[in-house]
């Protein structure tokens, strides 16, 4: 037997028995578009009219707009409700060629993983197979999609034994029996903590779901109504969309369907190519840091490089953090991409189709076992821990080759907020139902200040345009969740300058009607900003979770009103109620058991600002400071303007003074650029800060102190202790010498004996 | 029957009126400075036709109905007073925020994809007319905190110093329990009485809307304090110009919910969008009168394309959370889908797709399509119906506008042809086939989407843009017929004309039907009886206050249901008006089930998860007399003399078609006409293409007929 021979042997052989079908690096790393088949050639040749090709694919437009209303209507998740889903048709390689235009653009590129998945490992598998009637559901990050608590569901479309394309729906259906109720715990230390894991898989035949296979999925979540009603709402639109599309192929023939499919994502990658070709060719760097894991307060380093060339744009990610092996906040490298283009989507392109071509002229550049490209051992439930501040690297970035850009399809803006500020809850409800989702309000992020104005305050999340952040009679009415403030701007929640973001609102939360009732939380920037102003703009402020308990907020309503106050400041600077415990935390709150009328306290974060403030209108900030949106101290200390406290009235001459006088001391303060940077810069990290991943050297990834560093293409993941051992630790230090301080005192006592 | 409905559009008054047996049409221009003005001119023109004077007609009708878009035009112009909010502490930016996705409500979808693009609209209260007063109601209607009158009239205080010229008040949880909302109103009233000079208005939310969600209901709330003043002035002056010209009764206004009530009986949100409203009820009662089961109703204009749907079941249709102008209201509408597609919508050439591309952008009647030539320069539906020779440039709309081919032809070249490489004619071809799917993509999703098969319904066609494109998007969703109603020009106010006095009442409720966690049939009725009892009551009263005899009023019982904790909420019709047995609940249960199996699919029924009645409605009414519609049952096969020929070009054909041009007046009831061929109406054309056949009816209604 020859070399050769013996080495086909062995892969066969190692081929033949395979463990277990594993997320496929070859699929799950690749974001390009399956090249045109003969058949797709073939169908292109005999459907060429442009005019006809744009009715048939307004047609497919159509169909996946109804399946989105329907999945909308029918499904029983908070997410479902807000948007937090699409519907779509991927082409019969798997690719997404159209989706829904409501819904969540991140998806667009993320669906294409599970699809190519069956096609590649079911599809001519004698015990799985594909066939028409089947359907596929899948909800592991680490085979596609966002996180776990995504669920998808695919059905193939078959003509005449002819597998044409799948139609389908993911929804983000919250709660999945992960370890800690709502779908997203930021408690989970590995991947088997956060709940059901499903790979691929056929989970009914001829449109109909197995019982058994319902069941075991209903028995391993802890609201098996939501997990009812989430599959039927989702078979039942790809269905619709199927029999549309299945008209389609009768009105117009097989041919123009699957033209359609292949020329609309083509063209709309040459079109995004054409645009691209018009920005100047260079490269823009930026650096953001994460400020913790959920569970402890550290510094997670986005680094990123973006540099275009032609019609291409390189994303470089290298030398970023690595990942955290018992932590959730790491990304998959799929995710990351999917994140990414909704910058394209949203924020330069709004304009171009939704599908996972847009993406296609994009290359992006990771380290293996980086945070942001994480080990299938690595858990990934928070994954928009690391994945939001990366797009915001991305966002501030681009503006720089905008403005010289030669299209343009939108205005120019800074860091949108980017973090999700609300609540996930768990427990029994007010009717004794188990439930355990995520609050819509998080969908208030405040919008960028843009080149020539304002943002708007709380408007929109950075990964969908018209979400909602409902309406709280709704809420309270399902869930035993009371706010006492559900979304009130708060002052000074800011990212200020010549145009400035729009401000983030505070809520105040507590817990009514429960016998059991918890409250979790998930966002970052308590410590540093997650998002940033550009062209002098500030960043927004950093907010923290701040609790109140020992206090039944409904016995004050009936015997203190006097007490009551309605801001987090005044509550937290008055600490009005007797006897109660005020603290403040990070937001990566996990699961917490709440009391009767106790208070739970999150601020939603302000776009970043835009221009220098000292180029602010004067009326401006007199009419912000009248809606009570800034401080006095705001209008004097930042944008230095003198206007009247009482009617707001602006005293021109004396702000042009004061801003002249500013001007000055800012010269004054200013140094020449390397002297700034031979005393910024220094060789390591600081010495006291947990920092992970490159200082100087992009090659050289630091593990959370200076003395311990692996190399950048060999990463070695990093293991955190439990917060409550470190405490335990802390607290057995302080006992420790407590005890050694007490012993002379002993010994002087038992002396004087 | 002696009656006058008018509808007061944006443009003309269009006015219908019945004097024993005879039906006359006419028109007027809108006259937005004093809507008395436009109303009695075209009330004297109809009058005309008759050789009666306006008194001698207003002195003897029976009723004198109307819908008017003065609301909307007072939201665009945004001219109301100075409003102050009062509600929760706590709550104050809830109207500011207006739940985030606000910012793209009333918005085209390109607008709102883009973020970085997002304003939100004007508010209609500045955040320093908003003030919060310490009170709580939690969602059972339990006080949690109860209301200070110290506090509120510090706060109402601040409001006054501020300007208000008018108070709403919407406090968290009202509908389910108003009394924090009536105490607010007695310390304010208490404050400002009435009979002083600085009197202002009051609006409790839970009075404009019953349903739960407080952005939506305070909205509607403060939208209707915000026409309040100017809708009673207009109304007020047009009340007093009929008594002048000697009518003596109430004046009946259309809602928007399909029924009309006295200006005492009517909040001012309840008029917005009333004449597109009353068009639907006009195809409601034709659809009757024609034996007609499923008709899809589509009127075209210059800038917009509405759809409503009546279907045999008998379905109703609403929208519960209409959105006016930029507002989301939570006030229930008749359900009418508007498309922006008309004869100004702007065509382009599309790179991305190398292909032509309508609307949603238009050229609007400022400056309007390039061959009006009022300055426009964008090629638009009209200009390509005109090249294609379907307009008649000495004789579009009736000769009183002037259009010009040559630069229909110069703004297709130059904006669409060139571009795209095409010929002028291939070009305008590309824009009435565009335009006609994306009509008819639109109509699809609309029926579809409630679980119709389009191609079991006939389309309607009235509106002036209709009549010409019919055949196109009927032909692209496969309906095989289509029908131009009598007084298609005037449709609105004879629908108008022909509506019963209605008013809805409805209340959020959070009854489980069938609990599945508990596995629990409802076995108590008192709170679905108390409810349906206490709208009727509030229904009856209604009626009443207007003169109704209470032995007259009828009464319908509605409720929004859904499976388990879903968004959506299916409409059902109760098959009785109260529970009083098992029988009645799985009844409940069996009819919530096939409406929803109709919507969604036969399997998609989810009731393993629970079956819950979120809204109980009542619907209170009083039937009046209504027209008499016949539809033609005669055949004439003579042929009419063309008035002239021109060739026409149609995108299915490569070649133009020599197309006889008919005057309306020349083709007689009964008559048969096949496609190609074109009929002209002062205002509008009706344009049979190829392979479709007309037939003409009574009263300018006709029929068209695809070949099978």
């Amino acid at each position: 037997m020859g070399g050769d021979q013996e080495k086909s042997v062995i892969e066969k052989f190692l081929e033949e028995n395979v463990l277990f079908l594993g997320p496929d690096p070859e699929i799950m790393e690749d974001h390009s578009l399956v090249p045109a088949s003969e058949r797709e050639l073939e169908a292109l040749g005999n459907f060429d009219d442009s005019d006809k090709i744009n009715l048939v694919r307004h047609k497919l437009q159509t169909a996946c707009n109804e399946s989105f209303d329907m999945v909308e209507q029918m499904g029983a998740a908070p997410g479902a409700k807000w948007g937090d889903l699409i519907s779509g048709v991927w082409s019969m390689h798997g690719d997404l060629a159209m989706a829904s235009m409501g819904g969540v653009l991140i998806f667009s590129v993320l669906t294409q993983h599970p699809t190519k998945f069956i096609l590649k490992y079911w599809r001519d598998d004698p015990t799985v197979g594909l066939k028409p009637g089947d359907i596929f559901m899948h909800n592991d990050a680490r085979y596609g999609n966002i996180h776990n608590t995504d669920q998808s569901l695919m059905i193939p479309l078959f003509h005449e034994g002819q597998l044409i394309c799948f139609t389908g729906a993911i929804v983000h259906e919250g709660e999945n029996g992960a370890c800690e109720p709502g779908g997203m715990p930021s408690a989970a230390e590995s991947p088997f903590d956060e709940g059901l894991k499903m790979s691929p898989i056929l989970v009914g035949e001829h449109y109909e779901f197995r019982r058994d296979l319902m069941t075991f999925l209903q028995n391993s979540v802890r609201e098996p109504k939501l997990q009812l009603e989430g599959m039927k709402s989702k078979l039942f639109a790809a269905m619709r969309m199927k029999s549309r599309i299945d008209d389609i192929i009768t009105e117009y023939g097989v041919d123009a369907v699957i033209a359609t499919l292949r020329k609309t994502m083509t063209d709309t990658e040459q079109e995004t190519r054409r645009r691209l070709a018009t920005w100047p060719d260079g490269k823009v760097r930026t650096n953001l840091f994460a400020d913790g894991t959920l569970r402890e307060n550290c510094l997670i380093k986005i680094r990123c490089e973006l540099d275009k060339r032609g019609d291409e744009l390189t994303i470089d990610f290298r030398g970023s953090s690595p990942e955290f092996l018992n932590r959730a906040n790491n990304t998959v490298l799929a995710s990351l991409k999917g994140m990414l283009a909704q910058e394209f989507l949203s924020f330069v392109w709004p304009d171009l189709p939704r599908n996972q071509a847009v993406f296609a002229p994009m290359k992006v550049l990771t380290d293996d076992r980086s945070t942001l490209h994480c080990s299938p051992e690595a858990p990934n439930a928070q994954s928009m821990m690391t994945f939001f501040p990366s797009f915001t690297a991305v966002q501030i970035g681009v503006p720089k080759f905008l403005y010289s850009a030669g299209h343009r399809a939108t205005d120019i803006i800074a860091g949108w907020y980017n973090m999700i500020v609300t609540f996930i809850y768990g427990g029994v409800n007010q009717y004794g139902e188990l439930v355990g989702n995520v609050c819509a309000d998080l969908n208030g992020m405040g919008g960028a200040a843009r080149w020539n104005r304002d943002g708007e305050h709380s408007i929109a999340p950075i990964f969908a345009p018209m979400a909602d952040i409902g309406e709280q009679e709704l809420i309270e009415e399902e869930v035993p969740i009371m706010k006492i403030v559900p979304n009130k701007l708060m002052k000074d929640a800011n990212g200020f300058g010549k145009f400035r973001g729009g401000h983030g609102y505070q809520q105040i939360a507590t817990m009514k009607d429960s016998s059991m009732w918890g409250f979790m939380c998930c966002s970052i920037g308590s410590k540093f900003p997650t998002t940033m102003g550009i062209f002098g703009g500030y960043a927004p402020g950093c907010y923290p979770l701040c609790k109140v308990k020992g206090v039944n907020v409904f016995e004050v309503m009936k015997d203190r009103r006097d007490l009551l106050r309605y801001t987090i400041e005044d509550i937290m600077n008055d600490q009005p109620f007797p006897g109660a415990k005020y603290t403040t935390h990070h937001m990566g709150m996990q699961l917490e058991f709440a009391q009767p009328g106790e208070l739970f306290m999150l601020t939603q974060g302000s776009g970043g600002g835009y221009g220098d403030v000292l180029e602010r209108e004067p009326e401006a900030v007199s009419q912000e400071y009248l809606d009570a949106l800034i401080s006095m101290n705001t209008v004097k200390n930042i944008y230095h303007v003198v206007l009247d406290e009482e009617s707001g009235a602006v005293d021109l001459k004396a702000t042009e003074k004061a801003r002249k006088a500013e001007r000055k001391k800012r010269i004054k303060r200013g140094k020449p650029y390397e002297e700034f940077v031979a005393q910024w810069e220094t060789e390591h990290p600081p010495k006291n800060l947990p920092y992970y991943g490159s200082w100087k050297d992009r090659d050289l990834i630091y593990r959370g102190s200076r003395d311990d560093t692996c190399p950048a293409d060999a990463i070695v993941p990093v293991m955190m202790p439990n917060p409550k051992d470190v405490r335990i630790a802390e607290l057995e230090r302080e006992l420790e010498a407590c005890k050694r301080a007490a012993k002379p005192r002993k010994k002087a006592a038992k002396a004087r004996k | 029957m002696r009656r006058v409905s008018v509808d007061i559009g944006g443009t003309f008054t269009d006015c219908f009126l019945v004097y024993d047996g005879q039906y006359i049409e006419a028109k007027a221009l809108t006259t937005h400075h004093n809507l008395a003005s436009g109303f009695m001119e075209a009330l004297e023109n109809a009058c005309a036709e008759l050789n009666l004077s306006i008194g001698q007609v207003l002195s003897t009708v029976d009723a004198v109905r109307y819908a008017t878009t003065l609301g909307t035009n007072a939201l665009i112009e945004r001219n109301g007073p100075r409003i102050g909010l009062v509600t929760t502490a706590g709550f104050e930016s809830t109207v500011p925020l207006m739940r985030a996705r606000g910012y793209g409500d009333g918005l085209a979808h390109a607008e709102q994809m883009d973020l970085p693009g997002a304003d939100r609209p004007k508010p209609l209260i500045p955040m320093t007319m908003i003030v919060g007063i310490k009170e709580r109601i939690d969602y059972k209607g339990t006080v949690n905190l109860s209301v200070e009158e110290e506090d509120v009239r510090a706060q109402v205080r601040k409001l006054v110093d501020e300007g208000c010229q008018g108070f709403v008040v919407a406090l968290t949880n009202a509908v389910v329990n108003p009394a924090h909302e009536k105490e607010v109103e007695r310390i304010i009233l208490n404050e400002y009485p009435t009979y002083v000079l600085g009197a202002t208005p009051i609006v409790l939310s839970h009075r404009v809307a019953g349903r739960k969600a407080e952005y939506s209901r305070t909205m509607s709330a403060i939208l209707d304090a915000y026409l309040h003043d100017q809708m009673y002035h207009g109304m007020s002056s047009l009340e007093v110009a009929l008594r002048r010209n000697g009518y003596a009764r109430p004046m009946l206004l259309v809602h928007n919910t399909s029924g009309m009530a006295q200006l005492n009986s009517t909040h001012s949100l309840q008029t917005i969008h009333s004449g597109p409203v009353a068009g639907l009820e006009a195809t409601n009662y034709l659809a009757e009168q024609f034996a007609e089961p499923n008709v899809i109703a589509t009127d075209m204009g210059g800038t917009s394309f509405d759809i409503g749907l009546v279907t045999a079941d008998g379905v109703k249709f609403y929208d519960f959370n209409p959105v006016i102008d930029r507002w989301l209201v939570s006030t229930p509408m008749t359900y009418l889908h508007t498309l922006g597609a008309g004869g100004g919508s702007i065509a382009r050439f599309d790179g991305l797709w190398n292909a032509v591309e309508v609307g949603p952008e238009s050229a609007g009647s400022d400056p309007g399509p390039a061959c009006y030539g009022r300055g426009g320069k964008l090629a638009t539906t009209t200009d390509a119906n005109l090249v294609l020779g379907y307009l008649d440039p000495d004789n579009y709309a009736g000769g009183t506008i002037k259009i010009n081919r040559r630069r229909a032809e110069r703004a297709i070249e130059e904006t669409v042809a060139k571009p795209a490489g095409l010929t002028l004619i291939e070009a305008a071809k590309a824009i009435k086939r565009k335009v006609d799917a994306n009509m008819a993509s639109a109509i699809f999703k609309e029926v579809a989407v409630k679980g119709y098969d389009p191609q079991h319904f006939t389309i309607l066609s009235y509106g002036g843009g209709a009549p010409i494109h019919a055949c196109g998007y009927a032909g692209e969703i496969g309906v095989a017929k289509i029908l131009i109603p009598p007084f298609s020009s005037v449709f609105a106010a004879l629908g108008a004309g022909n509506m019963n006095q209605l008013h809805i009442h409805e209340k959020s409720l959070y009854l489980m039907l069938y609990d599945a966690t508990f596995r629990h049939v409802l076995e108590d009725y008192t709170v679905f009886n108390q409810t349906v009892e206490e709208l009727e009551e509030r229904g009856r009263e209604d009626l009443v206050r207007q003169g109704v005899d209470p032995k007259d009023v009828q009464t319908r019982v509605e409720m929004d249901m859904r499976y388990g904790n879903q968004l959506a909420q299916v409409s059902v019709m109760s098959p009785s008006p109260r529970l009083s047995s098992p029988h009645d609940v799985i009844a409940l249960l069996d009819k919530f089930s096939n409406n929803y199996a109709q919507r969604f699919g036969e399997g998609s029924q989810a009731p393993e998860a629970g079956v819950r009645i979120n809204v109980l409605r009542v619907v209170s009414y009083v039937e009046h007399e209504r027209l008499t519609l016949e539809r033609s049952t005669a055949s004439n096969d003579d042929q009419p003399k063309a008035r002239t020929e021109r060739p026409c070009y149609f995108p299915q054909l490569d070649d133009p078609v020599p197309t006889p041009v008919y005057d309306h007046s020349d083709v007689a009831e009964g008559m048969h006409l096949a496609g190609p061929a074109l009929i002209e109406t002062p205002r509008t054309t009706y344009l049979v293409e190829p392979g479709w056949n007309l037939t003409m009816g009574r009263m300018g209604s006709a029929v068209m007929v695809r070949d099978a």
